[in-house]
């Protein structure tokens, strides 16, 4: 299934292209959250993220479906 | 430490030694005691009877990380209530130095008649300001520095405060000597100006760091909190995006305020977020900065400086609010225009939030179409010539609905919500309606915790919790985001008050101080004629649905009314 994942600050990457800050990923059904993050070798803790699936807060077991938009980032608190 | 009162009247100064009931409050908390004990809540905010009082927090006055905060509160003009507004800067510092616990501006000068107040160890006098009068915060502020020495603390306004607008703030120098660290919100440059006081001049030498009654227990808990301060994800986030990182994390969450908060998420985002800022600045050189201190001693860092092509400074800081409310609010996608803007409006001495939100209205009503920045900057003038245009957009976006006939208007208490919106983040939404201060984000802003934002469950114990904590932080003179230090380190701010004044209080003194504070502050409202009415969000926001969760605001008004009963 694709997913849409938007990176925020820190873990946007560098390419040649410039940052990246939107990836679409391929994974398998029924993958969880936690895959996904595991797939694109991010290695903040959990703890220390906010992750949220088409605008509302998830966790990592939360299972993926088609087509969510999926927002990674690293937590603050606020501006 | 005492307290100073100056009679604008008489101009008359003494210092008074500390209450008893003073003495174990600062900031915010102190504020609220005193304008309870000495303002009547039912008085006229620009009136003889309202009193400005500056309070540092706490721990100010020894360049602890993130905690040398000036607290500064009236009765607001803008909503009628109790109110506290803090900044950064170099305030706070210079005043604890002089020994100034709280500094009391009492009566009204002659009509008419500016004035400086300069403090030093000599004490207190006053000078004609009539020269600064009509001239812009940044200049006025040039021209007190060559006046005073470039190492005085400086308090000013600017012509918006000279008008008596709702929306005016009051500047303060930060470490590099720009006066835009302010006090924005709630109008209290129109308390400042309703005064006839120009600027507040503090010269702090010969004075004295507070005394610590146990240093080495001090410096412990000192360190112990810079260790989990700089430990922590969050600061290297502050210190490379500032809170521009939120542009993109609001809109994750269709919580980004649009067209004058009409949508959650804005298409031109990604040129206001935080990550674009920061390869801009940095592409750019010359003054611009993507990390700087407002506080000396700060180590989270997370102002900046932004330069424009060539280079040089256009404003600093620039931050998320502000590009929210000028930028995505006015669906203005260029970070240089929101600079442009947030300049202009600084050196008018007004808050970018309460602006932003008036223009928003205002574009509504018709006088800009949505995205034209050469018309948002047309109407930022008519507030500097002061014509009835002008006032009417700088007493805020309350009165610019009401005069123009606009019905969705985001205040509370008619104060201007912040960049975070209610029906997509509710537990904010939450504070705005409930907090005394009106809708503000930092009386509690919910977007950090791990809970289903759109869902109303849930989100009244969250706002209570936050709205607590952050009127102890505000209490203390601590940056909110020295609240994430502390939360890492939860007993320093036990360790840190037992040792600075001898006491001999509990590891609960953060949530006590953030209790009794607020107690005060309904209890000021209370008697200023406020009911549970005025704890509401705008009708519009229960009825129309916020794209693109199509959420409305749907935390029951039981809920709401019992969320003090603890």
């Amino acid at each position: 299934m694709i997913l849409t994942v938007h990176l925020h600050t820190i873990l946007q990457k560098e390419t040649p292209e410039g940052l990246q800050n939107r990836v679409e990923v391929n994974m398998p059904a029924g993958s969880t959250l936690g895959d996904l993050l595991a797939s694109l070798e991010i290695t903040q803790h959990p703890d220390s993220l906010l992750l949220a699936v088409n605008g509302r807060v998830a966790d990592i077991d939360q299972v993926l479906r088609p087509g969510d938009q999926v927002n990674l980032m690293p937590a603050i608190s606020g501006g | 430490m005492e307290v100073w009162r100056i009679d604008l009247q008489k101009q008359e100064f003494q210092k008074e030694p500390t209450r008893e009931t003073w003495q174990h409050l600062g900031g915010r908390g102190l504020l609220a005691r005193i304008l309870l004990d000495e303002v009547d809540p039912t008085c006229e905010p620009l009136g003889p009877g309202n009193r400005l009082v500056f309070a540092p927090g706490l721990l100010v006055g020894h360049m602890l990380s993130s905690c040398d905060r000036i607290s500064v509160g009236a009765k607001s003009p803008l909503t009628g209530g109790i109110k506290e507004s803090n900044a950064g800067g170099r305030t706070g510092l210079h005043m604890t130095k002089l020994g100034i616990k709280a500094l009391i501006l009492e009566g009204i000068s002659e009509p008419g008649s500016w004035w400086i107040l300069h403090l030093s160890n000599q004490g207190a006098r006053f000078e004609f300001a009539g020269e600064l009068i009509g001239k812009g915060v940044y200049e006025s502020a040039r021209l007190l520095l060559d006046r005073y020495g470039e190492k005085a603390a400086i308090a000013l306004i600017g012509p918006g405060g000279e008008m008596r607008l709702s929306s005016a703030g009051i500047q303060n120098l930060d470490k590099d000597r720009v006066p835009s660290r302010i006090n924005a919100r709630g109008g209290l440059g129109a308390v400042m100006g309703s005064k006839g006081l120009k600027a507040i001049v503090i010269d702090d030498s010969g004075g004295e760091k507070p005394p610590i009654a146990n240093l080495p227990a001090f410096r412990a808990a000192q360190k112990e909190f810079n260790k989990a301060l700089m430990e922590h994800p969050q600061t290297r986030i502050y210190a490379d995006y500032g809170t521009a990182a939120m542009s993109r994390m609001s809109n994750g969450f269709g919580g980004l305020p649009t067209r004058n908060f009409s949508k959650g998420q804005f298409q031109g985002v990604e040129t206001i977020s935080g990550e674009y800022m920061r390869q801009l600045l940095l592409s750019r050189g010359g003054e611009s900065e993507t990390t700087h201190a407002c506080m000396a001693g700060c180590t989270i860092r997370c102002s900046n400086v932004f330069g424009g092509d060539d280079g040089k400074s256009i404003v600093s800081p620039l931050e998320y609010e502000t590009i929210g409310l000028l930028g995505s609010n006015l669906e203005i996608s260029s970070l240089d225009t929101i600079a442009r803007l947030n300049w202009e409006i600084n050196d008018l001495g007004l808050d970018t939030i309460e602006v932003g939100a008036a223009l928003g209205v205002a574009a509504e009503a018709g006088w800009m179409e949505f995205g034209n920045s050469e018309r948002a900057m047309d109407l930022l003038q008519e507030i500097r010539r002061g014509s009835p245009l002008g006032r009417v957009l700088g007493n805020g976006a309350a009165i610019t609905g009401r005069v123009f006939g606009v019905e969705r208007v985001p205040v509370v208490k008619g104060q201007a919500m912040s960049a975070y919106e209610p029906r997509a983040i509710k537990g904010t939404g939450v504070t705005y309606a409930t907090s005394p201060q009106g809708a503000d984000h930092t009386a509690g802003l919910t977007i950090r915790a791990k809970i289903d934002h759109l869902d109303p469950e849930g989100q009244v114990a969250l706002s209570r919790g936050v709205q607590i904590n952050m009127a102890g932080y505000d209490t203390l003179g601590a940056c909110s985001f020295a609240g994430f230090g502390f939360a890492a380190s939860p007993l320093t701010i036990r360790d840190l008050l037992n040792a600075r004044y001898n006491w001999n209080v509990g590891e609960d003194i953060l949530q006590a101080l953030g209790r009794d504070t607020i107690k005060l502050e309904r209890e000021f409202n209370h008697r200023a004629g406020f009911t549970s009415a005025q704890d509401r969000l705008p009708e519009y926001m229960r009825r129309e649905m916020l794209p693109p969760h199509n959420a409305v605001f749907d935390v029951p008004d039981e809920e709401l009314d019992g969320i003090f009963d603890w």
